[in-house]
């Protein structure tokens, strides 16, 4: 459905090359910082930014073929939309450029719950709902088959925002092909089926899922536990063959290990085993950093670039 | 197309501001029309229409209708919520100019007649047919205008071209030589009952608006839909 081959392009200070890479319906995860390139990614798959070479495909055509252009949604940081219209009205100018067939548009903004603002007018819109609004237009839009969408849960309307994951997955079980730019480890593990590591427009690896990601360094997943004794904690997490590294960490007790399932299997063993009072115990996604070491420890274990 | 129409339009009649601006163009002619009425002149739309109106409310009014038009940016940038959508940017560019060019057009005649009849004095044509001419005058300079600021708007990334081409209008149009012939105001004034650029007929003048209208429309869409200054 989209297919990069060979792709080269530059917006300083960031410059890619040969990039190749391919997606299929579903939901994936560019996950990097905006210096990596995940945001100058979406714009080439979505035809706002000229490759320097190599060649896009997407639909079965370019990105800025009349046929395709239509059926890409863009949802960047700060998306445009038509100021001088009611949220309602946009909506409907939205499905007649896209071809479709006119539809309640409060019905479309309930999918997010934001139906409330299709009387408003869109140039009094906050930031976070134009965002909500665009994301609604993008995701329940009918002729839409792929979506690019810059950290969608960030900046939106507090309405929207726990609904979102629902509605991208509901899109790609309906053939949609959703690519999400995010700096968030935890963002891409909680939206996307899988991911794909960035660092300063390079590929630094691949991954299925966040426990995927983390397998491939030593102690990439982090258990934080919060408890009335952290001193005990320690010490008991300390005889747990699974935890490869300890520190404490402003009154909580941080343990770091290989597995996520069986570092919290481990904690939960020495909470019991120490006797401590439990406020919270929480496994921490890596860091954007952590993930991009994990992703290059992985591609260098199998023995090549990713 | 309706559909690409719809924005352009809700800026012009939705947005306080610009409606304002018009009003206010408007009002100008109008008084000096009911100057001219009221000093008895005797060819008194004549000089209204080529004083007033001609040199002064009809490039403004569609300087400031293009401006409301594009929301004060540049043409492809105004597009860009459409394009957005999925729209071709030359289809939206060029709906956008249409739309701006039928509202000077429109408001250029509905203005050019009304100051006709205001100020008509006794010895100007025959009222009928001199609101008639004026009308057709003003339309088509209304039209050509909105596509020469039209064009200037594709220039800059906030359309700053627009202001450049109104001083351009402004200084090669009151020439009255070669330079002028590529400037709607000079056309305009012939067509009005000026003093013709070259000894130009009014049949000439009008082919001239036409040929300026098309050319700088066509400049600025291919312009808006390579995306030149779409920021």
């Amino acid at each position: 459905m989209i297919a990069l081959e060979g792709v080269a392009a530059r917006r300083a200070p960031l410059a890619m090359s040969g990039l190749t890479l391919s997606w299929s319906p579903g939901v994936h995860a560019l996950l990097g910082g905006p210096e990596d390139g995940g945001a100058l990614l979406l714009a080439i798959v979505g035809g706002r930014e000229r490759p320097r070479a190599g060649r896009v495909r997407v639909l079965e055509g370019a990105p800025t073929d009349d046929h395709v252009r239509p059926r890409i949604g863009w949802v960047p940081l700060e998306p445009a939309l038509p100021d001088a219209l009611r949220v309602g009205e946009a909506l409907t100018v939205a499905a007649r450029v896209r071809g479709e067939p006119a539809r309640d548009p409060a019905e479309r903004l309930a999918a997010l719950g934001i139906e409330a603002l299709a009387p408003r007018r869109v140039r009094g819109l906050s930031p976070e709902e134009r965002r909500a609004v665009a994301l609604a237009e993008a995701v329940t839009s009918t002729s839409v088959r792929v979506l690019l969408l810059h950290e969608p849960r960030v900046g939106i309307d507090p309405r929207a925002e726990p609904r979102v994951a629902d509605a991208l997955r509901a899109r790609a079980r309906d053939g949609a092909t959703v690519l999400v730019a995010t700096a968030s480890v935890r963002e891409a593990g909680e939206l996307a089926d899988d991911m794909l590591v960035l660092r300063a427009g390079a590929v630094v690896g691949h991954a299925a899922s966040i426990e995927a990601l983390a397998g491939g360094a030593r102690d990439a997943a982090r258990l934080v536990v919060v408890c009335s004794d952290p001193r005990a904690l320690l010490a008991t997490l300390a005889r747990e063959a699974e935890v490869e590294a300890l520190a404490r960490r402003d009154g909580s007790v941080v343990a770091r290990g290989r597995d996520p399932v069986a570092l919290a299997k481990a904690g939960a063993r020495a909470i019991l085993e120490a006797g401590v009072d439990v406020a919270e115990m929480r496994i921490e996604a890596p860091t954007l950093d952590e993930a991009r070491a994990a992703a290059a420890f992985a591609a260098t274990a199998a023995g090549g670039a990713p | 197309m309706g559909a690409l129409a719809r924005l352009p339009l809700a800026r012009l009649v939705r947005t306080p501001r610009p409606l304002l601006v018009v009003a206010a163009w408007c009002a100008v002619a109008v008084a000096f029309a009911l100057l001219a009425r009221s000093g008895g002149a005797a060819h008194g739309a004549d000089h209204a229409l080529v004083g007033a109106y001609g040199a002064l409310v009809l490039p403004l009014l569609a300087y400031a209708v293009v401006g409301a038009t594009l929301d004060a940016r540049s043409l492809a940038a105004s597009g860009v919520p459409l394009v957005a959508f999925g729209a071709a940017p030359t289809r939206v560019a060029g709906v956008t100019l249409a739309v701006a060019a039928a509202a000077t057009a429109l408001l250029g005649a509905l203005l050019a007649c009304a100051v006709a009849v205001i100020a008509h004095g006794s010895s100007d044509p025959p009222l009928a047919r001199d609101a008639l001419v004026s009308a057709y005058a003003g339309a088509l300079g209304g039209a050509a205008y909105a596509s020469w600021f039209a064009l200037g708007a594709s220039f800059g990334r906030r359309g700053g071209g627009r202001a450049v081409l109104l001083v351009v209008d402004w200084v090669l149009g009151a020439t009255g030589g070669a330079a002028a012939l590529v400037t709607p105001r000079a056309h305009v004034q012939n067509l009005l009952g000026g003093v013709p650029p070259l000894g130009l007929s009014e049949r000439a003048s009008a082919t001239g608006l036409v040929v300026i209208g098309a050319v700088c429309a066509l400049w600025a869409v291919r312009r808006a839909a390579s995306g030149r200054s779409s920021a």
